[in-house]
Formats: C-alpha cells, structure tokens, sequence
C-alpha cells in the first residue's frame, strides 16, 4: 500500500513535465515523420512517395555543404570556446579581486537574445561601415575594409559571434565543476612538491572529468544545432559558405518569400526527411563521442 | 506523511492552475466572438495582420480613424508584422487565431489562395465595385472568384544619384547592359575617393537581388523575369546570360559597392541616402523610403530601367493587382468586408497615392489623384513600358536555385552555359512534375506578346 501510494506520488510530479514532453516534443516529432514519406507542399495534396525523399538527399549537395559547413562552424565553436572557458574558470576560480563582476560580464552574452546579439555583430563586422573595420584602419591595422560576412571571412565571423555567446555558459559551468573539487587534494599536492601546471594537469583535468564530459557534450549538440545568429548575419550566405544543417532544414519548412515574387515553394515532405537525418547524424555524433569519452567519466 | 500530502495538494493545485492556463485563452476567444457580432453595446474586434512597413504611419493613422469614426460599431486591431508575416500567417492558421483580413501581395496571393487562408469576396461586391476593379487573374481572381481587388502598383526602376552622375559627368541614365556597366565605371572613378561606388545590389538574400534587377532588366527586354517563356511553357535561362554577366562585369571592375554578398536592402537604401552609391534597381516604394525611413541627403531620381541591347521589346513589370483579402477563418466577415470597404474607399485610395505609398492600379482613382506629394516619385510614375505580366508557375526545384547559382557565378566565376543548361533542365524537370502532379498549370502561348503588355496606364 506504501509503495504504491509512493508510485503514484512520484508520478504525480512527473505528469506536467510528461505532459509538456509529449505536446511539445514527441508529438512534433511524430508528425513531421509521417512527412518524410509524402510529397507534401503545405498545402493541396499529401502523395505517398515511399522513400523518394531520402533518394533526393543522397544526391542534395547543397545540404551535404551545410552538412560539411556544419562541421566547421561546430568544430570551430568548440576548438575555441571549451579550452577558453575552462581557462577563465581556472583563473576566475582563484581568489581574484573583482572576480564576481568578471564572472558576470562574461556570463552576460548567455542571457540576451541572439537575434538581439546578431543584429548588433552584423553593424559591428558589417564591411562598408563596421565598426571593426573603422576601427581596424583607424590604427593602421588593416589598409582598406576587410569584408567580414564576404565569402572567405563569412564563417569566421559566424564562429566568433558563436563563441562569444556560448564562452559564459560553459564557463559558469566548468566554474560549478572546479568548486567541487577538495580544496584538500591541492594542499597535500602542495606539500609533494606539485607546480600550478602539475596540479591543472593531474588534478584539476581528472576530477573534473564526469562534469567536463557533460559539458563537452552539451556544446556539441548546441554547437550542431546552432543556426539562429547565422539567420541573421548572413542566412547561410554567401553563396551558401555559412549555411549549416538546421538553417538549410528551417528554409525548407519557411521559404521566405524574395523580391516580390513567391520564387519558392514549401517542402514540408522533404523538410520533414533532410530534418530526421539530420537528428540521425547530430545522435550519431553524439552517441560516438560518449561511448569514446567514457573515461572521462570514471573518477579514478 | 500530512508533510506529503500537502507536497501532493499543491502539485495538484499547480497542475490544475497551469491547464486552467492553457484552457483560459479558449473561453476567451469564445465570449468575445459571441458578443462579437450580435450585442450592439459591444465592439466588434477584428484584425487586420500587415507587413508592409513602407505605408505604416499613414495606415495606421486611418485604421484610427475608422475607429473613431465608423458607426458600426466595429473596432480594427493592426499588426505589422516585419518579415517574418508569412510564417506568423502559417502558424496563426495552425493555432486557430489567424486574423481578419490579410494583407495579400504578388508574391503570397497565389500561395495563401492554395492554402486556403483566402474567401472569396464576390457576395459582398456590387456592379460599381466590379466596374471600378479591374479583375486580374492569378492576381486578385482564382477559378472566376474574386479575392482580392487592387490598390496600388509597384514600378520597377534604376534609381540613381544625380550629383554623383553630373560628378562623373555623366549626363543620361544607361538603357543597355553595356552602358550599365561603363556607367557603374566612371561614377566609381569619380566617387571612390568619397567613399561613393556606381552600383550596388542586396545579395544577403540573392532571390530578393535579383528579384528587383535581372527581373526587370528581362522583363523590358521580352523576355520572363523569372527563367519562365510564355510562349513554350518552359524555363529558359538563356535569357538571362548577358545581364548576369554584366553584373559580374560590375563586381569585377570593383565598381560594385564593397560588401554586396552580405548587404540586406535597407542597408543598402540607408548607403544610396547617404550619397555612397550611384545606381541600383528597385521598386517604386524607394520614393516613399527616402522621405520617411531613410531621408536622402543628396539629389536623387528614377528612370527606366535598361534593357539588354536598348530595345525594349517587353514590358517593365507593373506589379501588384491586390491588396486586402477576407480570411477564410473569419467568423466576423461582415465587419471585416466594412473594414475593406472603407479602405478601398476612392477618396483613401486617392490618398494613397497623393502621399506617395504606391501608384494607384485603379482607373478611376489614378483619373482624380494628383502626382504624389513625394520627392521622386515623377520617375515611378507609369510610363509607356509598364506592363502587367502574367503569373508564372512557381516550382519546387531540386538543388541550387537560379537566383543562387547567378550569384555563385557572379562571386566564383564558372561556365555560365553549363550553368544555365543545368538550370534549365532541372526547373524544366520540376514543372513536369509539378504539372504532373496538377499543382501548377503551364500551357503554351504561341501568341504570346510580351511587347503587347506595354503601354496599358500609359500612352
């Protein structure tokens, strides 16, 4: 009799969240997977086409590009934004003056809106009037404006924008992580005779393993993910060097509308098969990398 | 345990709190429709979704009026909505809350009518309506009903810097691709130092670029502004080669604004304002963006746009048609009909093109309007290349768009034969289809004139 009551007390709390769950994520899911086998335009009629739209993605090489762009942008994010974090934790977690209000201003980019924060980079790198670029020739650094969202910086330009918004958040993170490691353990290592570098190295990466794993693997999925601050700052241009996976899918789904003719049509069918693949290969990527970094979270 | 108990009570109570939430919008909804139409003491509440930006303050500016003034009793909600309207649209049919009546254009009609969100108008329109609107079809009419009557018309063409041009001393605006170049060249040369370049397009959205330039430039010369021929209901790009090599001319003479492939329109109207740009071709809204949105700091003026050799064997494309539309899902379509009335009154009408919002598409209202009241505007005025087009059928192509792959050419440089064959064969392919599948219509026009569409507002 206990236990059930405790079963159905434990449900109770469950409910809203499941109910959430299955409203707004899996019934979603559902529905665009039934998509995936039709010809459907958003509008007129659903036609069964069995798997003809995975035939076409196989032979789609504007999204296997934003595949690859994907890639790029993501390794780019995480190569520069998890050793960056992890540092300013490290630094910010001794016991600096004015440590609280750096912590703040870094965690800062996390809370404003990324259209916001796009919009206010694209005046910044924007080549004709950037404020970069005025404010590069105006120290002689560079001799004429460089085009920041042109063809050859466009994905730099994204990257830097990204890591910017995500550094605070895995920082803050990382910080959580550092804090509970014994202050004991760097004491005694001390007394051996230990240097900052030794200890970063022997205590600091290991113990912070199991929180590091997480944190590695939530910047991956957000980093594959990732795509609104693009929509902004370039819409996957130019000539398609920023286009990543989820931005390519969203086009699909909302086509927008250019000049003043609807030159585009809605692909909700093969919106709907190109965004299961997608799922597939951001899983994939996710599954490989915490099967490969199990050590990280054995704290031995 | 009285301890969990009252944990349970009050998850219950959040529970219940959070779906009374979610139910309370819905009972809402529904008393305000049922004292919507019937209880004289109550307003009725109808919405009315835009997304023009151009024309706002005067919109709303009469959408406060009718509400002051109308004796129906009838109150209009406006929403603006940026450029994000038609997904707004698309997710408000989906939620049940779409609006009213619904700002419809050359480039949605056709997709909102597919998808339902449109009712026809023909039970609320009388003889004079009929008489005053001319019925167009695919534009305001689908399958012999009415959806929509125009309003305004939008011109297309070169908009240019006049100071920078008697700069350069150039004294005429080009009519050939070959002189759209040479121009772009010497008005770079005369204005580089300052800052100023000859030609600028908006390549952050290559369809959107392209959409007010190669068309246009196409359109005048004969040929459809878009890849389709009229006369053998197939994509043809071929058309398209030397305009696209002209622009790729400009780019590489370095006569191109820096910055094209990820500059937007309004940054690109706030540069031409600021005197940094000599030509560009666009609608004829850029008169009333340059009074109000971005006031121009230098001597500006529009003129034909130019044709590929000089000879204009098209028409320049005269667009609109339509305006407001009913809402298939509105409950309240007597009001929202008053509503429509009201603005497409002839005296608002009139208005609208005294301020210089569009150029009027209606007879008898462009009979009794004056030239606008805007700076510019004379060389938007309809001339005797304008011309309405038909619609062409709009297909779901597989891989690159034509607006991308011109872009690309333009950037990377490439076989633009190879390019434009590909092209073909894969729209042409998607038409088959599309025709196949009875989505869209396309039949051969022998007949068809192309210079015959001219010169219908003016002689």
């Amino acid at each position: 009799m206990n236990k059930a009551k405790n079963v159905v007390f434990s449900y109770s709390f469950l409910l809203p969240s499941s109910i959430l769950t299955v409203v707004l994520g899996i019934y979603p899911i559902v529905w665009a997977m039934r998509y995936m086998f039709f010809d459907y335009k958003g509008y007129g009629e659903e036609r069964f086409i069995g798997l003809d739209n995975f035939a076409r993605i196989w032979t789609d090489h504007e999204y296997w590009d934003s595949v690859l762009n994907t890639f790029i942008y993501a390794g780019g994010k995480l190569a520069l934004s998890l050793p960056l974090a992890l540092l300013l934790a490290v630094i910010l977690n001794r016991g600096l003056r004015g440590r609280g209000v750096i912590r703040a201003l870094l965690f800062m980019p996390t809370i404003i809106s990324t259209a916001v924060m796009a919009v206010v980079f694209f005046a910044i790198f924007n080549s004709y009037n950037g404020i970069l670029n005025q404010f590069l020739m105006k120290y002689n650094l560079i001799g004429s404006p460089v085009d920041w969202l042109g063809v050859d910086h466009a994905m730099l330009s994204v990257i830097l924008v990204a890591v910017w918004g995500a550094l605070g958040n895995y920082m803050l993170l990382f910080l959580a992580g550092l804090q509970n490691i014994p202050q004991d353990v760097y004491e005694s290592s001390s007394l051996d005779g230990a240097g900052r570098w030794q200890q970063f190295r022997y205590i600091t990466i290991p113990m912070l393993g199991p929180v590091m794993q997480m944190i590695v693997m939530l910047a991956i999925i957000n980093a594959l993910k990732g795509y609104e601050s693009i929509m902004v700052m370039t819409d996957g241009g130019p000539i398609g060097k920023t286009n990543v996976m989820f931005l390519y899918v969203f086009k699909l789904f909302f086509p927008t509308a250019s000049g003043s003719a609807a030159t585009q049509v809605q692909e909700m069918g093969y919106g709907s098969a190109v965004a299961f693949v997608t799922a597939l290969i951001v899983g994939a990527i996710t599954i490989v990398y915490f099967y490969g970094s199990r050590r990280m979270s054995r704290n031995d | 345990m009285k301890k969990r108990w009252l944990t349970m009570t009050l998850a219950a109570v959040v529970m219940a709190g959070s779906l009374a939430a979610c139910s309370g919008k819905k009972t809402e909804e529904n008393g305000g429709a049922e004292s919507g139409g019937s209880d004289s003491g109550e307003k009725t509440v109808i919405s009315y979704w835009t997304g023009d930006r151009h024309d706002s303050e005067f919109i709303k500016e009469v959408v406060d009026e009718y509400n002051a003034t109308n004796k129906d009793n009838i109150e209009v909600d406006l929403v603006i909505k940026g450029d994000d309207f038609d997904q707004a649209l698309d997710m408000s049919f989906q939620t049940s809350e779409p609006p009213d009546v619904i700002r419809v254009k050359e480039n949605t009609i056709q997709t909102f009518y597919k998808k339902g969100y449109l009712a026809p108008i023909d039970e609320f329109l009388k003889e004079e309506h009929k008489a005053a609107f001319p019925e167009m079809p695919d534009l305001n009419s689908f399958e012999g009903k009415r959806y929509s009557l125009p309003n305004y018309g939008t011109t297309m063409r070169l908009i240019y810097n006049k100071e920078l041009f008697a700069k350069a001393g150039v004294t005429a605006p080009p009519t050939t691709l070959a002189e759209l170049v040479d121009v772009a060249k010497k008005l770079t040369a005369a204005g580089k130092e300052s800052g100023a370049y000859g030609f600028a397009q908006n390549f952050k959205n290559p369809g959107s670029a392209f959409g007010r330039s190669s068309r246009v430039i196409a359109e005048v010369s004969g040929f459809g502004g878009f890849g389709y021929d009229f006369k053998t209901a197939q994509y043809d790009f071929s058309h398209f080669k030397p305009i696209i090599e002209a622009f790729k001319q400009i780019k590489d003479d370095g006569s191109m604004l820096p910055g094209v492939e990820s500059l937007d329109i309004d940054p690109l109207r706030a540069q031409f304002a600021e005197g940094k740009i000599g030509m560009y071709l666009s609608f004829s809204a850029e008169a009333g963006v340059y009074t109000s949105q971005f006031p121009a700091k230098i001597e500006w003026a529009a003129a034909p746009a130019p044709s590929i050799d000089g000879s204009f064997n098209g028409a320049s494309g005269f667009l609109g048609g339509q305006w407001l539309a009913l809402s298939s899902k509105t409950t309240k379509k007597e009001a929202a009909w008053k509503f429509m009335s009201y603005m497409y009154s002839e005296s608002l009408l009139q208005q609208y093109q005294e301020k210089g919002f569009g150029i009027s598409m209606v007879p008898s209202v462009s009979e009794v309007a004056a030239t606008p009241q805007v700076k510019g505007i004379e060389g938007f005025l309809p001339n005797p290349y304008d011309g309405v087009w038909p619609v062409y059928p709009v297909v779901a192509v597989q891989g690159t768009k034509s607006d991308d792959a011109f872009f690309k050419y333009m950037v990377s440089g490439g076989d633009l034969d190879a390019i434009i064959k590909d092209l073909n064969e894969r729209y042409n392919a998607a038409l088959a289809q599309a025709v196949k599948n009875g989505e869209v219509k396309a039949e051969p026009d022998p007949n068809f004139d192309p210079k015959a569409l001219a010169g219908k507002f003016a002689k």
